[in-house]
């Protein structure tokens, strides 16, 4: 008989490759992130040229511009995470089927692979239109990653507590201003120092520690909040 | 299968001014089906939510008892096989790939769905979304039975079944009481059920 851990295991692993098979199939999220993401890179470059050319707006405006870039690509997608559950009412099967841990560990994984995808596209082009040249790459990389998983994380946990809410995208909106303004500050502060290659100072801890408690933070609170 | 029983006590739910479920007890054991009738509204299906962990009541206790442990909501959330006619499945999913995400889910065996599915007379290749409505219920039954459930909780249980169907479904119920497990069924008009049976009336 299998272990409850192998079990939670086995139940995070399956709605992960769950969400990803539906998502493949619909490419709902998909389509609406890259089709965010796209139209924001052209009306950027097409505004700004390659501003990248211009050392003050390099390092000052272009990092805050890509985290917003990337803010608005993973509101259009994260949020349907729990949101088209409920309305789609698999929620039920669900909540009786899945330990609410493992779900959220497994909506979290799916979520994160999905912005860290996004990332890995919109990135290098957004470089590229902006000629944006950068002094520490690995250092971006960190920044997009430690930021681009703290974006997915605290997206999924408001998309869990908003999924309860008659006004879900309107709670979304409020509830994301508070949680994922400091994590935004931070990896722009981040990326800022790796376009201009100094050091990531305190930056990098701040973000990592961000990561940790808000996913300490989903985990504790998401069984109360999907649960009666 | 070991013992079971569930039993509840002046169970009430309030929706915001509405008052959906007024105060209703009774109980059932293993081998018995408890029939719960009334008008649409009457609290039927809040009354099965709340019995299954997916409603709180307002007031009121819930008994379900297995092997003398009575369990939390959240155990009884797991152990309860539960058919409504608002539980849905993922569009995007066949029938099989939807019953194997459920059993990975709960950790059992893949085989255990693809015997349902067979039971109930389902294709597993046939996309949930592309299912008629009778082909739906007969997947909510599928998965309710998924993780061999002592308690049945079954709301409206045989809408949209052809006469095949309903027998089918029949069958799967009457071989759940033999083997000890307990059914709770909820429906406006009054059904026949094989079996030990006993009522409770919402009214209204």
């Amino acid at each position: 008989m299998p272990s409850p851990a192998s079990i939670w295991v086995a139940s995070a692993r399956a709605v992960f490759t769950k969400d990803w098979r539906c998502e493949l199939r619909s490419r709902y999220a998909l389509n609406a992130i890259a089709l965010f993401a796209v139209t924001t890179l052209v009306v950027t470059s097409a505004a700004l040229g390659p501003a990248g050319t211009n050392k003050t707006l390099a390092i000052n405006v272009l990092p805050a511009m890509l985290w917003l870039i990337l803010l608005f690509a993973a509101a259009a997608g994260l949020p349907r995470a729990f949101v088209h559950e409920e309305e789609s009412h698999t929620a039920i099967a669900l909540r009786l089927a899945a330990p609410p841990s493992a779900l959220f560990v497994g909506k979290l994984a799916f979520g994160v692979s999905l912005l860290l995808g996004i990332e890995a596209l919109v990135a290098p082009l957004y470089l590229a239109v902006m000629s944006l040249e950068v002094a520490s790459p690995g250092q971006l990389v960190i920044a997009l990653v430690a930021g681009g998983y703290g974006l997915a994380v605290g997206s999924v946990l408001i998309a869990a507590l908003a999924s309860q809410a008659r006004g879900r995208s309107t709670l979304f909106s409020v509830l994301a201003f508070p949680v994922l303004m400091p994590l935004l500050l931070i990896a722009i502060e981040l990326t800022r120092n790796a376009v201009a290659g100094d050091p990531a100072g305190v930056a990098l801890p701040q973000l990592l520690l961000y990561d940790g408690s808000v996913t300490i933070a989903g985990l504790m609170l998401f069984p109360a909040v999907w649960n009666p | 299968m070991g013992s079971v029983s569930l039993s509840f006590d002046g169970v009430r739910r309030r929706f915001g001014r509405v008052r959906a479920l007024e105060p209703a007890s009774g109980w059932v054991l293993a081998g018995e089906t408890l029939v719960v009738t009334g008008a649409n509204g009457s609290g039927k299906s809040t009354l099965l939510r709340c019995l299954a962990g997916l409603l709180a009541p307002d007031a009121g206790t819930i008994e379900h008892v297995e092997d003398g442990a009575a369990l939390s909501p959240a155990e009884r959330r797991a152990r309860i096989g539960f058919v409504a006619p608002d539980l849905a499945f993922y569009d995007e999913l066949s029938a099989g790939e939807n019953l194997e995400f459920f059993a990975r889910l709960r950790g059992l065996p893949v085989a255990r769905a693809e015997e349902l599915l067979d039971r109930v007379g389902l294709p597993a290749d046939r996309e949930a979304g592309a299912l008629s409505s009778g082909m739906r219920q007969r997947l909510r039954w599928a998965w309710a039975l998924l993780a061999r459930p002592r308690a049945l909780l079954l709301d409206e249980p045989f809408q949209n079944l052809d006469v095949e169907g309903e027998n089918t479904v029949r069958s799967l119920l009457g071989e759940h009481l033999a083997s000890g497990g307990l059914a709770v069924l909820a429906s406006p008009v009054t059904l026949e059920v094989a079996g030990a049976v006993s009522r409770l009336d919402l009214g209204r």
